[in-house]
């Protein structure tokens, strides 16, 4: 066995809960990590209480990445001349209706609000991404982190055990890593690309597990004079990336799906995005505070309702299934699960039966903790092209998500010589939609 | 609201309106021919002495070498230089090392990556033509004010300088990023704070400074065959807070105005310069660009360099070679060049600029000086009482991460066979490392690129224990190797020598000694696979990671 080991280093797959998140050491990583990010609004001095509520929150973001049609989806326009061949149905909520591509969420439409008056100006599949990666238009001035990260760094435990932003982003079109920005590389996601476990997450075959523990202790050995020469933040973020490694690793089996019953799997459904909205679920359990599960590719410039009749088919599958599982297991009312992507679609069809990129009225969707199922905010002209009521910015999108899961939407940053606000100047939570 | 929205908008003050720079200074400052190491050290230490501080004593020579190295030569030392640097007798020894190492090929190529990755801005895989140009003008020892020229106006039919326009063209489809990334870059101003509103604060600072900024580059843009050119006309407008709109001046962050040449052209040559630079956007068989009489870019070079408007520029070059050697600016930080953020060493900074430009803006002559520098070999461990020095008074080396440049190539050049690598100063050494550079090209993709707030990542950690990549390329055990080399020694203590050296630069402590003879005789029923253990350990260790 190891020599030097650190306290909870041995870690089972039994001990990685959710419950097993808190506790006065986590408080205390999280304060020390925090020193050098100087929280500026002094109003805000969480009390034990409202920080253990805070850690126990988790965010799954459905990433529809190249831009889903708010007009199959959430903001059906039956009958007019944009409204495209598919009906609206009528939901469990009887003042709400929803696209009927989506026939399982709409029987869950109580757990789930939608904003129906996203307004966020950029059509662009690069500057779209980023905006509503980060809830901010891209300044070449400051590097802003993205909504993972921020959750991660509002949410997660400095020395957690499990990761504390996943993404998984199997299809190639519209990848895009996201990044932690001015918060640094410490609240970076995980990021699933090829493979439906993270890189470097598993041990070579060529070294055994004695050998493994032996040398991580005999590194730290080593490590230490160093460290203990060089009393500096950037030092011992080294020293805490390595001392993480251990805990990650026994989190691989979050990854696997077979560690399912069949019944599971078969309630989630067969697809790579149904899996991973499996896997979102282990990870969320586990105490993860951040997965984005993108499913790529939205951007129907021809075909767009074939399109849409197919990625919508295994959205509803995916999101119906994981709200149940969610709320099956108690987790739903600390779990927000978002659908968005980087805009959405024209009203008007184009010759080639497709719709083009759209930002200037769009929606999202909201479910789960603190979130007033079945209220719908916001709303678009009876053709769909601009927002009549409303209008909600990236901004007000992030803030209402910083608001439903306990992160004080006012929050600064301490970047250099800036505070940075946590959301967009003149950008503030929608109070109609928060429970 | 409004104020915090202000505070965040940390704008620059116009600094000195004045004839000239060097005559203003000249006054107060320590003589011109001081030696420029000499005047690092008055300065640093009189500003010590005020604050009543100590600094740290000088750094070992292990560490000094290795140190020196990697900033000059952008890799740790090998195990020959740094023992034959520490055996060394001479008492000229440390000037000799700087000379060796800025005369060798590997200063070309180290300081062609910094001025890549300050040029870039933290973005990766800049073209290779921007490599090979920044490489060449390094090694003819081109002045920077000249560089700086053929980047903002270099003629695209030039092959040689065609690649100094990489600058403008991976911005020119962005005039916010070429206005703010040029300002912040060469001129150490950030001026994108001003663009939304005036500074609250300061009168002299305005809009209009953003947007007269814009204005020598609104007029860019991109043929269909992504070359740089200008158009005839173009003006920058904009809204005051008010409302208002207005019409940029083209002004520089002095507040000198440029009034393009008044000249009356007839609608119909109106319309025949617009149609050849629409033109040149849509057909990629236009022809070379036509170019105008009156070019504003070609102008806020000739502003930016003129010796009463100089300032900004050297003294931006002088802060950012500072800090690259530093690790912090003599303002901090490096884009905030401002009188609400004043130099902490205003008189070194002004010293340090006057004899940039008095030397035709030789960077190396700066490099070679704070190089030399009492305060630059400065320990990076406070062992004495009391608090040491801040950061900001350079009593302490700092530590500093490795650019992930550096790390691929000390981690490739420590896993090798010691005995192999003995010829860093022959001729052909250059090939060696030509090699070394581009091998290393695709692991330091793997790491984070050094910024604000930089912290190691988890990845970086995994990548170390987990990848095949790092066990079987870094950790092989075949004579080419370190620990082919291991394996041929007498025993433990050759062993653990050998690594030590050729890994972090020094020997092994008693402590370490006993604590690897420990792990070795542990691991002694495989000793191959425990070597490989070792050296691994020692590799992934946070010394290798930073320099200090």
């Amino acid at each position: 066995m190891a020599r030097n080991d650190l306290p909870n280093r041995n870690l089972s797959q039994h001990d990685v809960s959710r419950r097993g998140f808190l506790g006065s050491a986590a408080l205390a990583g999280a304060a020390s990590f925090a020193a050098n990010m100087r929280v500026l609004d002094a109003l805000q001095t969480p009390t034990l209480a409202a920080e253990l509520k805070r850690q126990q929150k988790s965010v799954i973001l459905l990433w529809l990445a190249g831009g889903a049609s708010q007009l199959e989806t959430w903001d059906p326009k039956p009958g007019r001349i944009t409204g495209g061949p598919f009906r609206a149905i009528s939901t469990d909520i009887p003042s709400v209706q929803i696209s009927e591509l989506l026939p399982k969420m709409a029987q869950r439409m109580k757990t789930t609000a939608i904003i129906r008056s996203l307004n966020t100006r950029n059509g662009d599949h690069g500057g779209g991404t980023i905006l509503m990666e980060t809830g901010r238009a891209k300044e070449a001035a400051v590097d802003y982190p993205d909504l993972g990260a921020l959750i991660a760094r509002e949410l997660g435990r400095a020395d957690s055990q499990v990761p504390d932003y996943v993404s998984l982003y199997s299809e190639t079109e519209g990848r895009h890593k996201g990044g932690a920005g001015f918060l640094g590389a410490r609240y970076a996601p995980m990021f699933l690309s090829d493979s439906m476990i993270p890189p470097n997450i598993r041990r070579l075959d060529s070294i055994s597990e004695t050998d493994h523990t032996d040398r991580a202790a005999f590194q730290r050995l080593l490590a230490k004079q160093f460290q203990d020469r060089h009393p500096r933040s950037v030092v011992s973020s080294h020293g805490m990336a390595y001392e993480r490694v251990r805990g990650l690793m026994s989190s691989e089996t979050l990854f696997d799906v077979s560690q399912e019953p069949q019944s599971a799997r078969d309630f989630y459904g067969p697809t790579q995005f149904q899996e991973q909205c499996l896997i979102a679920r282990r990870l969320v359990e586990a105490g993860v505070p951040f997965v984005k599960v993108a499913r790529a590719w939205w951007d129907s410039h021809g075909q767009n309702f074939e399109t849409h009749r197919e990625l919508c088919a295994d959205l509803d599958q995916g999101m119906s299934a994981l709200l149940d599982d969610l709320g099956q297991r108690g987790l739903l009312e600390n779990t927000l699960v978002l659908t968005f992507g980087e805009f959405g679609r024209t009203p008007q069809i184009n010759p080639s039966l497709g719709r083009d990129h759209f930002a200037n009225a769009w929606s999202a969707s909201l479910s789960g903790c603190g979130i007033k199922g079945g209220a719908v905010y916001g709303k678009t002209d009876a053709d769909g092209h601009t927002v009549v009521e409303g209008e909600a910015k990236a901004g007000d999108l992030f803030a209402t998500i910083f608001s439903a899961v306990g992160i004080d939407p006012t929050k600064e940053y301490q970047v250099g010589a800036r505070p940075i606000p946590i959301v967009d100047f003149g950008c503030k939570a929608i109070p109609e939609i928060l429970a | 609201m409004l104020r915090q929205f202000c505070w965040m908008l940390m704008v620059m003050v116009v600094m000195h309106r004045c004839a000239d720079f060097a005559e203003l200074l000249s006054a107060e400052l320590l003589p011109a021919e001081t030696p420029v190491e000499q005047a690092i050290d008055h300065y640093i230490q009189l500003q010590l002495d005020t604050k009543q501080k100590q600094p740290a004593s000088l750094a070992d020579e292990s560490t000094l070498i290795r140190r020196t190295t990697l900033d000059l030569a952008g890799r740790i030392a090998t195990l020959s230089e740094a023992q034959a640097y520490v055996a060394a007798t001479e008492t000229d020894k440390r000037s000799k090392l700087i000379e060796r190492l800025m005369a060798s090929p590997d200063f070309a190529y180290h300081f062609r990556n910094s001025l890549e990755g300050l040029l870039s801005d933290g973005q990766r895989n800049s073209p290779g033509e921007w490599r090979e140009y920044l490489l060449k003008a390094i090694r003819e020892h081109r002045p920077w004010d000249q560089m700086f020229r053929e980047m903002m106006t270099g003629n695209e039919e030039d092959v040689a300088i065609k690649p100094a326009l990489t600058f403008l063209r991976s911005r020119a489809r962005d005039l916010d990023q070429l206005t703010n990334d040029t300002s912040s870059l060469f001129f150490g101003v950030n001026v994108s704070c001003a663009k939304c509103h005036d500074h609250p604060l300061v009168d002299d600072w305005k809009q209009e400074h953003y947007f007269g900024m814009s204005s020598f580059f609104q007029r860019i843009y991109l043929t269909k065959t992504n070359l740089v050119a200008e158009k005839f006309s173009g003006e920058v407008k904009y809204k005051t807070t008010k409302g208002e709109e207005k019409l940029a001046r083209i002004m520089f962050l002095t507040g000198t105005v440029v009034e393009p040449p008044a000249v009356a052209k007839t609608p119909e040559q109106i319309k025949e310069e617009n149609d050849a630079v629409h033109r040149q956007t849509q057909d990629d068989k236009a022809g070379p660009p036509p170019k105008p009489d009156f070019s504003p870019r070609a102008k806020l070079v000739e502003l930016a360099l003129q010796a009463d408007q100089n300032h900004f520029f050297a003294r931006n070059a002088v802060n950012r070679i500072w800090a690259l050697y530093f690790g912090r600016g003599l303002v901090h930080p490096l884009d905030q060049m401002h009188s609400a953020n004043p130099s902490t060493h205003p008189e070194l900074l002004d010293w340090l600029s006057r004899d940039l430009v008095a030397h035709q803006y030789d960077l190396q002559r700066l490099i070679r000086g704070i190089v030399s520098s009492q305060a630059y070999g400065r320990s990076s461990v406070w062992d004495s009482a009391g608090d040491p020095p801040g950061p900001e008074q350079f009593g302490l080396a700092l530590v500093r991460p490795l650019s992930s440049r550096q790390y691929s190539l000390s981690l490739r050049l420590a896993s090798l066979n010691p005995d192999t690598m003995t010829a860093t100063s022959a001729p052909e050494w250059v090939n060696r490392r030509d090699e070394f550079e581009r091998n290393s090209d695709d692991l330091a993709n793997q790491f984070e690129v050094p910024g604000e707030n930089f912290q190691i990542s988890v990845d970086e950690a995994l990548l170390f224990n987990n990848s095949a990549r790092m066990w079987d390329e870094f950790v092989r055990d075949d004579g080419g190797m370190l620990i082919g080399s291991l394996k041929q020694k007498a025993d433990q203590s050759a062993q653990i020598e050998t690594a030590f050296w050729a890994i972090l630069g020094r020997a092994a402590m008693p402590a370490e000694r006993s604590a690897c003879e420990d792990f070795l005789t542990q691991k002694a029923a495989n000793p191959v696979l425990g070597l490989r253990q070792f050296v691994w350990s020692l590799l992934a260790s946070p010394e290798l990671r930073f320099n200090h």
